[in-house]
């Protein structure tokens, strides 16, 4: 599959974009900026990961665009879809986007469908709003729909409530309920982080089916690297609300070109390889009202130097469909491509890449 | 030399009462042994339900067993609130998931690490309790002048550091630790799991260490228990028993983990949801989602039997080695 | 379900024992004893002999309570020591004019109540929501008896729309009348109640809005309107239920301030009457009945909890 590079202007236009897009909290008199001006697009039936640590805006970011996050989140910049920006959408305008062109799923399955209600009367709601199918037509297609994401005992399901069900369950049903309006693009925040490793599998193997039969587009939101490489074309990497780095997710993942992207590759445990002992980020993320000037991952940043601090670096190119907003990139491109170029006899690239900071230290030893 | 804690045929079962008005009986640790040595770390992994946080209570004795025996340091533990409870509870310590709830928000963190040193009426040594508190601080990376901090002016990393800062104030012999780093972003994930292990390297004590998280498992483990709905399924090396599973449940439970490296890696997906520990499946619980399950697994309760030189696994298909071949 | 009020049913029946026990039990408590209040200061021991046989007061105390339970349950709770009428032929005239200021009360409160919590939860944090919470300030610090004076100032004396002293006429016989008679005190009632309603129902609304299934809905494109009105609403209005119940219940033996401002005849007066004169026969019908009646509405609660809410077993 052919990944465009992002800005740049392919045949077809996307298919979901933000263009300088900022969310902030009304705190009082004043407000917090969450999100400083955030790029991305998507194209049709491209997967998209969005990851990063808490508090880094990765979840506010698509809850504001879609305007899910009630008043208090005040937005600016631009929000397209399919070159029509949401921004200057109405309530009933939006409301036929959202679980119309945008499907949403969540983390809790089960406390984001509602304890009164029948199964078959959330997902006929959907169907109802975006389909306008009512009645026996409503709910053969529930039924459908409840087949599609591997529910066995249908019939009987719609008339269950969601206490019944188990997590992996509701958020099957929550994906049925995304489905119902058929969209163009299902955002998925942290779908499976409140699942059990063998459910999380079954999701996101059932995500990645239907995407195959249907050709949706997916933004998946996760804090969870791996849940990411597992079925997304490409990652943005976002840190104290920016995006800091974003490549197909093999490139990004083999040879990241941020020192946090590094950094979060280093601090992940591995089933594979050999035990090594972990290398963490020091120190921890910014609070959004005490950011520190220039980047904002200097302070934590063991490549920072004094001029990291002045002005905040913006995305450029670092290889094909490859962006970095690091200041030194090209020092340490050139660095990072040289010791890739000793350690060329290793196979893996990820876990050679993984080896970064020990070998720093080795060459540090021997000099 | 005896094993610091020697768990046998541990149970503990909950009365539910059926839609009816009927009696279940719901079985959350279902005869479960292991032994743990001094200064060695056991992972406990499995996924909800499966009975590793109810194990963790009753090892400390926070609830009672319905059936089994723990010995801790060559001493019965009980659940019976007595001095000979409150005297071994100082030799075993807790740290939990949520660090903020751990934490009480009314008191400074300083007072929380010296708060057991007071409880238990120890002055002995040379240090007061503050500089005991203090030298603590600094063996789990915090600074001074954190002490006199509140908990809700603490990041959740610098928090489950108060935590285990308070959990190792008395020297404990064992540190349960429920979750301990499920809360945590990755990169301060990465803090608190070296720091358990410098603090196990400088002070001794041994882990009991339950998570559903496998990677840190490994990480950490010296050995790694699997459970699945209230017993041990598999038990060996960490690296032998994640890179070669013997028990179907192990190696699903590796092949659904979604790792950074390997992304076509063949998937092993099972069908359905854990069993309701109240009805237990007959014979392997394991055995309805089990893609190899066959008709002595339906009936048959397979037993923990040593499979490979330091691996045990319960499952039927896994031919079992006698204690001299495996010995040899 | 059956099963499920018949059990629930069964739970009420040591309650109501033990209550039952301690109001007949009062009758000791009376200064010289049921025999006392009967035959006064003076009698003559001969007098105290006879009337202390008449009551029974010879017998065992367990025969003597299982004699007087035996006539409660059959409605049977002995003669005002006042009037001489029969207890039950008192409380049976005063409890469906009681019941009757109860249901206009409450229509009243929900009516005001409903619509002022709803507004506030929508606008919340806005000038409406400031007003609308200054007006439950004001319905619920105004004091009845004083807002029930100037009703009955406005209404009956400046504008002789209405009578200033109500009676009781049954809804069904004259229902033109009976309105007239109610909707002062109604009126008193209510918006003292709509006050607390209003919170309440308020504050569940709020935190109602902040769930996640309110989030799902958003997401799934239902429009604003939908969501307060079908999920919002219907999880929100099941704590509501407890507290209109219990509303509903103070109705009953509790509205004495309103019915004495408007010298309506319920059984809050009855009781307060009966108390003063230390009636005591008439105390004890009037608390049985009204515990019944609490219990009774409590039940009903319980019974539309279990229907509305599927997390409930009907156990």
């Amino acid at each position: 599959m052919l990944h465009p590079v992002p800005g740049s202007t392919g045949a077809a236009p996307p298919l979901l974009s933000l263009e300088d897009f900022t969310v902030a909290f009304a705190q009082g008199a004043g407000r917090t900026r969450v999100v400083h001006g955030i790029d991305l697009t998507l194209q049709r039936g491209e997967a998209l990961g969005i990851v990063g640590e808490s508090g880094c805006g990765k979840s506010v970011t698509w809850l504001a665009a879609l305007r899910l996050l009630g008043k208090r989140a005040v937005t600016t910049g631009r929000v397209l879809l399919n070159g029509r920006d949401l921004s200057g959408f109405s309530e009933r305008e939006l409301a036929d986007v959202r679980g119309g062109r945008i499907g949403l799923i969540f983390q809790d399955p089960t406390s984001c469908l509602n304890p009164i209600l029948r199964i078959g009367t959330q997902i006929g709601e959907a169907l109802r709003l975006h389909r306008g199918l009512t009645g026996k037509a409503a709910e053969r297609e529930a039924l459908r729909l409840l087949d599609r994401v591997g529910i066995a005992d249908a019939p009987r399901r719609l008339r269950q409530h969601a206490h019944e069900l188990s997590g992996g369950m509701n958020q099957r049903v929550m994906i049925a309920i995304a489905l119902a309006g058929e969209p163009d693009v299902l955002v998925a925040d942290e779908p499976t982080t409140a699942l059990d490793a063998t459910i999380q599998a079954q999701i996101l193997d059932l995500i990645r089916d239907i995407r195959r039969d249907t050709g949706m587009g997916l933004v998946l939101i996760s804090h969870d690297l791996g849940v990411i490489a597992d079925l997304c074309d490409r990652v943005a990497v976002m840190y104290a609300g920016r995006v800091v780095e974003t490549a197909a997710t093999q490139d990004l993942l083999g040879s990241p070109r941020h020192p946090y992207t590094r950094g979060l590759l280093a601090a992940l445990p591995s089933l594979e390889g050999p035990r090594v002992r972990l290398t963490p980020v020091g120190g921890t993320v910014p609070s959004p009202d005490a950011m520190p000037p220039g980047c904002a991952f200097a302070p934590r940043c063991a490549y920072a130097e004094a001029h990291c601090g002045n002005g905040i670096p913006v995305l450029q190119p670092a290889g094909t469909g490859h962006l970095s907003a690091c200041r030194r990139l090209d020092a340490l491109m050139g660095e990072w491509q040289r010791q890739a170029a000793r350690e060329a006899g290793r196979h893996d690239p990820v876990v050679q890449d993984l080896d970064w900071p020990n070998r720093d230290r080795q060459r540090e030893l021997s000099a | 030399m005896t094993p610091l804690l020697n768990v046998r045929d541990l149970a503990c079962r909950y009365r539910v009462t059926g839609k009816r008005g009927e009696t279940h009986w719901l079985h959350a640790v279902d005869g479960v042994n292991f032994t743990l040595d001094a200064g060695r770390t056991l992972g406990v992994v499995g996924e909800s339900g499966c009975g590793k946080s109810t194990t963790a209570k009753l090892v400390l004795g926070l609830q009672p067993a319905s059936r089994g025996r723990i010995t801790f340091a060559g001493e019965p533990v009980s659940a019976t609130r007595d001095s000979h409870w409150r005297a071994m509870r100082r030799r075993m310590q807790m740290v939990h998931q949520d660090p903020l709830a751990a934490l009480d928000r009314r008191l400074t963190v300083g007072e929380q690490v010296i708060e057991p040193l007071i409880i238990h009426g120890l002055k002995g040594g040379p240090q007061t309790p503050r500089e005991r508190a203090l030298a603590l601080f600094d063996a789990v990376g915090l600074r001074a002048a954190m002490f006199e901090r509140y908990p809700h002016e603490l990041s959740g990393g610098q928090r489950q550091r108060v935590v285990l800062a308070r959990a190792l104030v008395l020297d404990p012999e064992l540190v349960v630790c429920d979750e301990p780093i499920s809360a945590l972003d990755v990169s301060v994930a990465a803090q608190v799991i070296n720091l358990l292990q410098d603090l196990q390297g400088r002070f001794g004590m041994a882990y009991l260490f339950i998570s559903h998280d496998l990677k840190v498992v490994r990480q950490i483990a010296d050995e790694v228990a699997v459970m699945y709905l209230g017993r041990i399924v598999e038990q060996g090396a960490p690296d032998d028993l994640f890179h070669t599973p013997a028990h179907p449940y192990t190696e699903a439970l590796v092949s659904a983990i979604p790792t950074v490296g390997q992304r076509d890696r063949k998937r092993i997906v099972l069908a359905g949801d854990p069993p309701n520990p109240v009805d237990r499946p007959a014979g392997c619980a394991f055995h309805p989602r089990c893609p190899r399950a066959t008709a002595i697994c339906r009936s048959e309760v397979p037993p923990l039997r040593p499979v490979a030189e330091g691996r045990l696994a319960a499952c039927h298909l896994v031919p079992a080695v006698s204690a001299r071949s495996a010995a040899a | 379900m059956t099963g499920f009020i018949l059990r629930r049913l069964a739970q009420l029946i040591p309650v109501l024992l033990i209550a039952s026990f301690a109001i007949w039990a009062m009758i000791f408590a009376v200064p010289g004893g049921p025999v006392g209040m009967m035959v006064g200061e003076n009698a003559t021991p001969e007098e105290i002999a006879a009337a202390t046989r008449k009551l029974g007061l010879d017998r065992p105390i367990p025969v003597q309570y299982f004699n007087w339970l035996t006539h409660a349950v059959t409605g049977d709770f002995g003669q005002s020591l006042h009037s001489r009428d029969p207890v039950t032929k008192l409380i049976g005239e005063r409890l469906p004019a009681t019941l009757q200021l109860a249901l206009v009360s409450i229509l009243v409160a929900l009516v005001i109540g409903i619509p002022v919590a709803i507004t506030g939860a929508v606008k919340e944090g806005s000038w409406v929501d400031r007003l609308l919470n200054g007006w439950n300030a004001l319905a619920l610090g105004v004091p009845t008896f004083w807002l029930g004076i100037l009703l009955i100032l406005l209404f009956s004396v400046e504008l002789r729309w209405l009578p200033s002293a109500s009676r009781y006429v049954p809804l069904w016989e004259d229902p033109n009348q009976a309105l007239r008679s109610l909707i002062l005190p109604g009126l008193t009632l209510g918006l003292y109640v709509s006050g607390i309603l209003a919170r309440f129902l308020k504050a569940s609304l709020v935190s109602e809005a902040r769930a996640d299934y309110v989030r799902t809905a958003r997401a799934k494109g239902v429009s604003e309107r939908q969501i307060v009105g079908h999920h919002i609403m219907q999880n929100a209005l099941l704590p509501f239920i407890t507290i209109v119940g219990l509303m509903v219940a103070n109705f009953i033996g509790g509205a004495v301030v309103t019915e004495a401002v408007f010298t309506y005849p319920g059984l809050g007066r009855l009781l307060i009457q009966a108390i003063s004169t230390r009636d005591y026969p008439l105390i004890q019908g009037c608390i049985v009945v009204i515990l019944v009646i609490y219990m009774a509405i409590s039940l009903i609660v319980d019974i539309l909890y279990a229907v509305i809410d599927p997390r409930i077993e009907y156990r």
